[in-house]
C-alpha cells in the first residue's frame, strides 16, 4: 500500500493523493441504490500526461480506476467502486478553459469546467453553451456531454453527441491520442491553432469513430482530460412559453409539428410534479406549485441572436401560437404558479448548492430512458400502475420528455423523490425502481445510458450488443482496469 | 461504326447509373423508378448499358468470349432506348443505345444468336415477315376488302403501311382496317404497296442482324421509289422508327407519319370529329419507337474535336437524339379529344416510359423476360386506377393483351384506333 | 485460385441459381478502372481484379450466409450497390464480390422522421418516398443516384443539405450489419428490439466501430439496413418538373422556396457570408455547385446545361457573349443556397435575414441565376442534387484535388494560390481541361449547423485519353506539396491512395504499416488494427481500412 501510494505520489506529487477515510468514505457512496465500495485511495491529476502515467501504472498493477470529475453528489451509480481496491481519479481541479474562439464558435476546457464557471466566461465572448436541464451547479461539463445528458434544444443535436466535438482521451491500454479531427494533426493543441484547426468536427479521427468509444461508457474505457464544444450565440431575446395540456397526449401533435417547422430553441415536456421541482425551491413551495400548475406542459424556447432577433422572435411567437391553436391548445407566457421566464431561468442555469432534484423530500431515484414520443404515453401509464402497486403517490412521480437528436426520439425520465430518512419508503423505492425498470425495458424502453441494474437489464436483452462491447473493452482496456464492473453483466 | 468504334464511348462512360432510373429527377417512387427492363429482370451488372459497354471491351480484349451466358445477356435487351436518354441526361458525347445493337451485330456476325431468333429469322427470309408461321401470300389478306390503292397500279402518294403484326393478328387487322377507314373517311388518298408490302425489317436492326435489315430497307426502299410514294403512314411504332430514323440514315427521304400524328391533324382541321361519347378512364403507353426513338434523323459527318484541352465535342456540331422530340402530344391530343375519356398518367412516362418487353425481338427470343418487363407496365398502369391501357403500337398491344400485373390482374389494353372508332 | 465447384455450390444455394455466376462475361463487368469514375486516388488506367464470383443476395439472412461461406473459406469479399466508385470493387484474386441491387426497400415513420433503408435505395427514392409525407433527407454531394446506405455507412456524406440537416454520420440511427465472421451486430436501440430509433450504445457507441470521419468502405463486412434521420420538406408530395431532357427544371414548388446564387467582392466578404449563415439557422441547402465548370467557364455552361438542345460544341460561342463573361466575373466569388419558410413569415424572415448577410458583407445576388429558368434549374439541381450529374458532363471523367475542407477562413487563404497552381497546368499541359483554374465546388457546411465546409478543386479529364490520365496523376499528386504547406493533410484526390495499389490490389500489412507508422498520431490505425482483428479477423474485405500492426509502434 505504502509503495502504491509513494509510486502515485510520484506521479500526481505528494498533495494530490489523498487516503483520509472522510475522503475515501465520500467516494465510497452516492444517493443512488448502488452497492457501496470504499476505494482504495483518491489521486487528483493536475495534467493530461499525470493521467496518462496513472493509467500506464494502474495497467501495470492492475489497479483499478475510477474517473470523477463532476462534484458530489453524485446520483447513479456510476462514480462507485464495482470492484475492491479502486483508485478513484479525481479530475475535478483539472479545471482550466483552454481556449475560446469566437470567430468558429469552439471552446476547449479540461473536464473539472463546470458550467457556473464556463456560462460566464463564454458570455463575454457573446456566446453560451447548450445545456442539460438545470444541471447540477459543480457538474462538470465535459461529463455531462461524454454521458449524453439530454439537450434542451434537440434541433441543434445534428449528432447525437452534440454539443462536445473533439477530445482527448488516455484510453485504458494507456495510449493517450485527440479524437475526431483533432486527431489528424500534431498532438498539440498550440501547434493546431497555429495552423487554424479548431477541433470542430467531431468524427474520426479516420474510418472509426474514437469518441464514441468514450460517450455513455461511465469512464469505462478512458478518460477524458480536454475535449471542444460547439458554442452558440448569446440570445439578445429569450423568451419561453408555456403550453398547458390536461395529458401527455395532449403535446404530442403540438411537439412534433413545432420540431418538424424547426421553431424555437428549446422544447421539452413536464409533468405537474416535474415542473413543480424544478420551480420550487422548497418542499412546501413544490407543494404550492403542484396545487396550481396544469397535469402537464410544454415548455417552448425562442430566441434571437445577431440576426434581426425581434423578426425571428415576433414570427416565431406567432407562427408557434398557430401551431398550438390548431392542436386546441393555448401558448401562454405565464400560466397560474409560473411565468415562461421562471422555467427559463429554472432551466438553464445550474441548480444551487442543493441539486433541485433532492428540495422535494431530500432524496430521488431517476429512471430514464430513449423511446419515441409516440410511444410515452405507454410507459407512463405503465408507470402509474406500477406505482399504485408500490404504494408510491402517483402525483410524485415527476415526467420529464426531452426530445433529443432533432426529435427523432426522446429522453423520458420518471423522477422518484424519496425520503432518505425514512426506510420504509426508502424500500419501497428501491422496489420501484428495480421493478419499474425492468418492466419499461420489457415495454421497449432503450437504456442507451445504462447505469447501475439498467447495464444489467439492457446488456442481458442483446447479447450481440454484449458481446461487441466486452471486444470493445477488450481492445480499449485489455486489463479491465477502468471503471471495472461497470457495463457488465454481473 | 464496327463495335471497336465504340471503345472511346466504352472508356469514357463514368458509371453514373443514369442508364438504370429515369431521371432522377422525374422519380415519384420506389416503385417505379428504375428503368432499365433488362437489368430489372436479370440484375447483373451485364445486363445494363454500363455493363454491355464493359463486356465489349473484354470480348474485343479477348478476356471474355461470346459464350452461352454472354450471348444471352447481349440479346436480352429490348433496345427500347432508355439507356440511351438516362445517359444523356448527363453525358453529351455517347452513344449508348447504338452500343448495345452493334454488341447484337457483333454477336450475330459470330455466329451467336438464341434459339428463339431463328424461326423469327427464318421467317423474314423465307417469308418476308417477322413473325414466325406467316405467309408473305397472305401479306395483304386484311386489306382485301378495303379500297386501298396498289400503289404499283395506280397513282398515289400516301403509302399505308401495316407492318408485320396488323397485317397477320386477326385481332389486330380489324384495327389497321379501322385505321384505313378513318383516313379514308376524312378524304385523305390512300394507298398502299400490294404484292411489294413487306417486312420493314425494323426489327431485324434492332436485334444486331444488320444484313437481314439492309437488304430489307433496300428493297421497301427501290419499292417506295418505284411506286412514287411521297409519305407513309404507319399504326406500327416498329416500323415508324424504321423508316423515320434507320431508312433516313441509309437515305431515304420518304416522309414518315405515325397514324397518330395524321389522326391527330385531321381532328384539328376538322376533318374527323366524335359523335359518341366514350367514359373512360385511360392511361397512355408511349411506345419506345414512337416516343423517344420517334425522332427525326438528322444526317451529320464530322469527327471529334477537343476544345479547353480535354472537353471533347465533334465538328461540327452533331445532332443528339434526347428523346424529347418524339410522338408524345399527338396521341395525347386524340385521347383528350375523345369525349368522355379521362387520360391518367403513369409514372414513367415520355422519353422516360416503361418498355412493353417486346423490342429487339425479345418477346419470341426471352419470353420470360419479355413478359415480366410487360408485367411491370401492367403494374403500373393499373396503380393509375386506369379501366384501360391505350397505345399506339402492335407489339406493345400484343404483350400487354397477355399480361397481368403483379397480383395478377389484368388491365383491358386498348390500340388508340379502337378507342377513335369506338368515338365515331 | 479458383473458387472450388464445392463453394460456388454452396453460395448458389443461399441465393438460388438465377443470382450467382461465375462467367468470366459477367465477372468482367464487375470491374472498375478508378479513372472512369472518381475514386479520390488519383485517376488511374487500370482494371480492378476480377472477382471469382458475382453473388446477388435478397435478404440479410443470404448476407449472413455468405459471409459466413467467406469467412470459412477465406475468401475475400465486397459488397457494393450502384458501383459508383472503385471503393466498392474486390482488390484480391481469390475474392468474391457481392452486388446489393435486389435489397431496395424504404420504409417511413412519418411522425419520428426516419426512414429505415436497404441498401440499393438510392437517394433519388428515399426522397421521393420521403417527400409522399412532408419529409427530406440529406443527399450528399455525390449525387441521389447513389446508395443513402451506402453513402452513410460507408463514406462521408455531406451534401448541400449538411448545413440544415448534417451529414451522414449525424443522421445514422439504428444499423444493422453483417459482420464478416457471419454475426448480425444490431446497434443502438435496435440490437435490444426496441426500435431503429437510436443507433448509439448502449454504453460506449459500438457504432464508433464502423464509421468514422469516413465509413469504412465495405472493409468491415456489409451493412444490409440502416435507419437514416430524415427531416422537414415544405414542399409539395413529388418534385414538379416541367421542360425537356436534359433540362429538366423545377416547376412551381411555392413562394416558400428561393433559390439564390450569392456573390461577393472578395473571399473574406465569401466567408464572412459563411459564418453568418453558420449562426443563423437560415439556409435549407447552401452548396457552391456550378463553380465546378470553372471560374472561366461556369455562366457558359450554366447556359449549355439549361437548353435541351445544348451542347459541348456550344461553349466557344457562348464564350465570347460578352453577357456571360460579365457574369462569369459577377460570380467569381458566389455559393448557391436554398431557403425553405415552414410559413409566410418564416420565409419573410429568412429572405430579410440573407439580405441582412449582402449588406453586412457587401455582396449581391446574382441576376442571370435569377432568370427564371436559371432559378428553377438551379433549385430543382440543389434538391435533388446532381440528378444530372455534372461531375461528369464536361470530360466523363473528374478527380478532385485541393480538398479544403475544414475551416472557411483557412480554405480561402489558399484558394488563389491553388487557382494559380491548376491554371498554369492548364495553359502548359493539355491533360487537364482549361477551365480557369479556380473549380472549386462542395458544401457550405460538411457538417450540421455549419463549421467546416466541404471542397474539392474539379479537375476534368479524358478517361479514353492515357495521357490524359497520367498528366491528371501528374498534376494531382503534385498538389500534396501545397497541401503540406498549409498543413491540409493529405489532398481529396489522395483520400484513398493508401488503401489500394493504382493497379487495383490491396495493399499489405506491412506496406500499410510502413505508411501509417509515422503518422502523427498513428494509435488510430493500431486500433483500426486491433478492431479488424476483433471484428474481421480473417482479413477478408479488402485494405480500405487503414491500420497499422500495433507491435511497429509498441517498439
Amino acid at each position: 500500500m505504502e509503495s502504491m501510494k509513494q509510486k502515485l505520489v510520484g506521479i500526481v506529487g505528494a498533495k494530490n493523493v489523498l487516503d483520509s477515510q472522510e475522503i475515501l468514505e465520500s467516494f465510497s457512496k452516492d444517493q443512488s441504490f448502488a452497492v457501496p465500495m470504499m476505494p482504495l485511495l483518491v489521486v487528483k491529476p493536475e495534467n493530461a500526461a499525470q493521467v496518462q502515467e496513472l493509467v500506464k501504472w494502474a495497467n501495470e498493477t492492475k489497479t483499478p480506476l475510477v474517473p470523477v470529475s463532476s462534484g458530489a453528489p453524485h446520483f447513479k451509480g456510476d462514480t462507485v467502486p464495482s470492484v475492491p481496491e479502486s483508485v478513484i481519479v479525481d479530475l475535478s481541479g483539472m479545471n482550466k478553459i483552454i481556449s475560446i474562439n469566437r470567430q468558429q464558435r469552439m471552446v476547449v476546457i479540461e473536464p473539472g469546467v463546470t458550467y457556473e464557471q464556463l456560462q460566464p466566461a463564454l458570455a463575454k465572448e457573446g456566446m453560451t453553451l447548450s445545456t442539460s436541464l438545470r444541471p447540477k451547479a459543480n457538474k462538470s461539463v465535459v461529463t455531462s456531454v461524454l454521458e449524453v445528458e439530454p439537450r434542451l434544444n434537440c434541433l441543434h443535436q445534428f449528432n447525437y453527441t452534440e454539443p462536445i466535438r473533439c477530445t482527448e482521451v488516455t484510453y485504458g491500454d494507456g495510449n493517450q491520442i485527440f479524437t475526431g479531427e483533432a486527431g489528424n494533426g500534431a498532438k498539440d493543441l498550440e501547434k493546431q491553432w497555429e495552423q487554424e484547426k479548431w477541433q470542430v468536427h467531431s468524427n474520426g479521427p479516420q474510418m472509426v469513430d474514437m469518441l464514441r468509444v468514450v460517450i455513455q461508457a461511465q469512464g469505462s474505457m478512458g478518460i477524458v482530460t480536454w475535449a471542444s464544444f460547439k458554442c452558440e450565440l448569446l440570445p439578445t431575446i429569450k423568451k419561453m412559453y408555456i403550453v398547458p395540456a390536461k395529458k401527455s397526449t395532449d403535446l404530442e401533435d403540438f411537439a412534433y409539428k413545432v420540431i418538424w417547422s424547426r421553431f424555437g430553441d428549446k422544447l421539452y415536456m413536464m409533468n405537474r410534479a416535474y415542473l413543480a421541482n424544478l420551480l420550487g425551491e422548497s418542499s412546501d413551495k413544490i407543494a404550492d406549485l403542484k396545487e396550481e400548475l396544469p397535469n402537464w406542459v410544454a415548455a417552448v424556447g425562442i430566441s434571437g441572436d445577431i440576426m434581426l432577433p425581434e423578426m425571428k422572435v415576433s414570427g416565431q411567437e406567432k407562427d408557434i401560437a398557430e401551431i398550438a391553436k390548431l392542436a386546441g391548445l393555448k401558448f401562454l407566457s405565464a400560466i397560474p404558479g409560473a411565468t415562461g421566464e421562471e422555467v427559463l431561468s429554472k432551466s438553464i442555469n445550474p441548480s444551487g448548492e442543493k441539486y433541485w432534484k433532492q428540495t422535494k423530500k431530500g432524496a430521488f431515484q431517476d429512471i430514464f430512458f430513449i423511446t419515441t414520443l409516440d410511444k410515452t404515453s405507454k410507459f407512463i401509464d405503465a408507470m402509474y400502475e406500477l406505482a399504485i402497486e408500490a404504494g408510491y403517490p402517483t402525483e410524485d412521480i415527476g415526467i420529464y420528455i426531452q426530445p433529443q437528436h432533432m426529435g427523432t426520439s426522446v429522453h423520458l425520465e420518471f423522477n422518484l423523490p424519496y425520503d432518505p430518512d425514512n426506510t420504509k419508503e426508502v424500500k419501497k423505492v428501491k422496489g420501484l425502481y428495480e421493478k419499474a425498470s425492468r418492466e419499461m425495458s420489457k415495454l421497449g424502453g432503450y437504456y442507451a445510458r445504462p447505469y447501475d441494474i439498467w447495464a444489467g437489464i439492457q446488456l442481458n436483452k442483446d447479447a450481440q450488443s454484449y458481446e461487441i462491447l466486452k471486444k470493445m473493452k477488450n481492445i480499449f482496456d485489455p486489463n479491465n482496469i477502468m471503471n471495472t464492473g461497470k457495463l457488465t453483466l454481473k | 461504326m464496327a463495335l471497336q468504334d465504340f471503345r472511346p464511348m466504352m472508356e469514357r462512360c463514368s458509371s453514373c447509373a443514369g442508364c438504370k432510373f429515369i431521371p432522377f429527377e422525374k422519380i415519384k417512387s420506389l416503385r417505379f423508378g428504375e428503368n432499365c427492363p433488362s437489368i430489372g429482370y436479370y440484375n447483373f451488372m451485364t445486363y445494363s448499358a454500363r455493363g454491355r459497354f464493359q463486356l465489349s471491351q473484354s470480348l474485343l480484349d479477348g478476356r471474355a468470349e461470346l459464350d452461352d451466358t454472354v450471348t444471352e445477356a447481349i440479346h436480352s435487351c429490348t433496345s427500347c432506348g432508355y439507356c440511351d436518354i438516362g445517359c444523356k441526361i448527363t453525358r453529351y458525347n455517347l452513344e449508348v443505345l447504338e452500343h448495345n445493337i452493334e454488341q447484337k451485330a457483333y454477336a450475330v456476325e459470330n455466329g451467336k444468336t438464341l434459339e428463339g431468333q431463328k424461326p423469327v429469322m427464318d421467317n423474314l427470309a423465307k417469308e418476308n415477315s417477322m413473325i414466325p408461321g406467316t405467309k408473305k401470300a397472305n401479306r395483304t389478306d386484311w386489306a382485301k376488302d378495303l379500297n386501298l390503292k396498289d400503289l404499283f397500279k395506280e397513282k398515289g402518294e400516301v403509302a399505308f403501311f401495316a407492318g408485320c403484326k396488323y397485317s397477320y393478328d386477326p385481332k389486330l387487322q380489324k384495327v389497321a382496317q379501322a385505321a384505313v377507314k378513318l383516313l379514308q373517311g376524312a378524304g385523305v388518298d390512300l394507298g398502299y404497296l400490294g404484292a411489294a408490302d413487306n417486312c420493314c425489317t425494323g426489327r431485324a436492326h434492332q436485334m444486331g442482324f444488320y444484313k437481314e435489315f439492309e437488304k430489307g430497307a433496300a428493297g421497301n426502299m427501290k419499292a417506295f421509289q418505284t411506286a412514287g410514294v411521297k409519305t407513309i403512314v404507319t399504326p406500327c411504332s416498329d416500323c415508324y422508327h424504321a423508316f423515320k430514323r434507320q431508312y433516313a440514315k441509309l437515305g431515304s427521304d420518304v416522309k414518315v407519319l405515325h397514324v397518330v400524328e395524321y389522326v391527330d391533324q385531321l381532328i384539328q382541321e376538322g376533318k374527323i370529329k366524335f359523335t359518341k361519347a366514350v367514359p373512360m378512364t385511360v392511361t397512355y403507353h408511349d411506345p419506345c419507337h414512337l416516343g423517344r426513338l420517334g425522332e427525326e434523323y438528322i444526317p451529320w459527318e464530322g469527327k471529334e474535336k477537343k476544345i479547353y484541352n480535354q472537353i471533347h465535342t465533334w465538328e461540327p456540331k452533331r445532332p443528339r437524339y434526347n428523346g424529347i422530340y418524339g410522338i408524345y402530344d399527338a396521341p395525347r391530343n386524340i385521347l383528350n379529344a375523345i369525349p368522355g375519356v379521362k387520360l391518367v398518367e403513369m409514372e414513367r412516362i415520355r422519353e422516360y416510359s416503361w418498355c412493353c418487353g417486346a423490342g429487339g425481338g425479345c418477346n419470341e427470343s426471352n419470353p420470360e423476360f419479355s413478359a415480366w418487363t410487360a408485367s411491370e407496365r401492367v403494374t403500373e398502369a393499373n396503380a393509375t386506377g386506369a379501366d384501360a391501357m391505350v397505345t399506339a403500337c402492335p407489339w406493345c398491344k400484343d404483350n400487354f393483351v397477355n399480361a397481368v400485373d403483379e397480383d395478377g390482374n389484368k388491365i383491358e389494353v386498348l390500340d388508340i384506333i379502337e378507342l377513335v372508332q369506338q368515338a365515331m | 485460385m479458383a473458387l472450388s465447384r464445392e463453394i460456388y455450390q454452396a453460395l448458389e444455394a443461399i441465393v438460388g441459381k438465377r443470382n450467382i455466376s461465375d462467367n468470366i462475361g459477367v465477372l468482367e463487368t464487375y470491374r472498375s478502372i478508378p479513372a472512369q469514375g472518381s475514386a479520390h486516388y488519383g485517376p488511374s488506367e487500370h482494371w480492378t481484379p476480377l472477382p471469382q464470383a458475382v453473388i446477388l443476395p435478397a435478404t440479410t439472412d443470404e448476407v449472413k450466409n455468405v459471409t459466413r461461406i467467406c469467412n470459412k473459406y477465406g475468401i475475400e469479399f465486397k459488397a457494393s450497390t450502384t458501383f459508383w466508385s472503385t471503393m466498392g470493387y474486390i482488390g484480391g484474386d481469390y475474392a468474391i464480390q457481392i452486388d446489393l441491387r435486389r435489397m431496395k426497400s424504404v420504409e417511413i415513420d412519418v411522425k419520428n422522421m426516419t426512414a429505415i433503408v436497404e441498401p440499393f435505395a438510392i437517394g433519388a427514392t428515399v426522397q421521393a418516398e420521403a417527400m409522399k409525407v412532408g419529409l427530406n433527407l440529406n443527399i450528399p454531394g455525390v449525387g441521389c443516384s447513389a446508395s443513402t446506405l451506402a453513402n452513410f455507412s460507408s463514406w462521408i456524406a455531406f451534401g448541400p443539405n449538411s448545413i440544415s440537416m448534417g451529414q451522414g454520420s449525424e443522421n445514422i440511427l439504428g444499423m444493422e450489419w453483417v459482420l464478416p465472421s457471419g454475426e448480425v451486430m444490431r446497434t443502438g436501440s435496435l440490437g435490444s428490439g426496441d426500435g431503429w430509433f437510436c443507433g448509439e450504445g448502449p454504453g460506449p457507441s459500438q457504432r464508433g466501430l464502423l464509421r468514422g470521419i469516413f465509413g469504412n468502405a465495405g472493409s468491415t463486412g456489409v451493412c444490409t439496413k440502416m435507419a437514416v434521420r430524415l427531416h422537414p420538406w415544405p414542399g409539395p408530395t413529388s418534385l414538379p418538373t416541367r421542360g425537356s431532357a436534359p433540362a429538366y427544371k423545377m416547376d412551381d414548388l411555392g413562394d416558400n422556396f428561393k433559390c439564390y446564387t450569392l456573390c461577393y467582392p472578395s473571399w473574406e466578404a465569401w466567408a464572412r457570408s459563411i459564418q453568418y449563415f453558420y449562426e443563423c439557422d437560415v439556409v435549407y441547402s447552401g452548396h457552391r455547385q456550378f463553380n465546378m465548370f470553372g471560374r472561366d467557364l461556369k455562366a457558359y455552361m450554366l447556359k449549355i446545361i439549361t437548353n435541351p438542345d445544348g451542347q459541348l460544341a456550344d461553349l466557344e460561342t457562348l464564350s465570347q457573349d460578352p453577357y456571360l463573361q460579365k457574369q462569369n466575373e459577377n460570380m467569381k466569388f458566389e455559393y448557391q443556397i436554398i431557403i425553405a419558410g415552414y410559413t409566410k413569415r418564416d420565409m419573410e424572415y429568412k429572405e430579410k435575414a440573407v439580405e441582412y448577410v449582402l449588406e453586412q458583407t457587401g455582396g449581391w445576388k446574382n441576376e442571370m441565376m435569377l432568370e427564371k429558368d436559371m432559378h428553377d434549374y438551379a433549385l430543382l439541381y440543389l434538391t435533388r442534387m446532381g440528378h444530372k450529374n455534372l461531375n461528369f458532363v464536361m470530360c466523363g471523367a473528374y478527380e478532385g484535388t485541393f480538398g479544403l475542407s475544414g475551416n472557411v477562413w483557412k480554405a480561402i487563404q489558399v484558394a488563389e494560390e491553388a487557382a494559380a497552381r491548376k491554371k498554369y497546368w492548364e495553359q502548359n499541359h493539355t491533360h487537364i481541361a482549361a477551365t480557369g483554374g479556380e473549380s472549386a465546388m462542395g458544401s457550405l457546411s460538411g457538417i450540421g449547423g455549419g463549421g467546416a465546409t466541404g471542397w474539392e478543386f474539379f479537375v476534368n479529364f479524358d478517361a479514353y485519353d492515357k495521357e490524359s490520365i497520367r498528366g491528371t496523376y501528374e498534376f494531382i499528386n503534385g498538389n500534396q506539396e501545397l497541401h503540406n504547406k498549409y498543413g491540409f493533410g493529405p489532398d481529396f484526390c489522395r483520400w484513398n491512395s493508401d488503401v489500394r495499389h493504382m493497379n487495383g490490389y490491396n495493399y499489405t500489412q506491412e506496406e500499410h504499416d510502413a505508411m501509417f507508422v509515422n503518422a502523427p498520431q498513428p494509435w488510430v490505425y493500431a486500433y483500426q488494427y486491433k478492431i479488424r482483428e476483433a471484428l474481421n479477423p480473417n482479413n477478408l474485405c479488402g485494405t480500405y481500412l487503414r491500420t497499422v500492426d500495433p507491435s511497429k509502434l509498441e517498439k
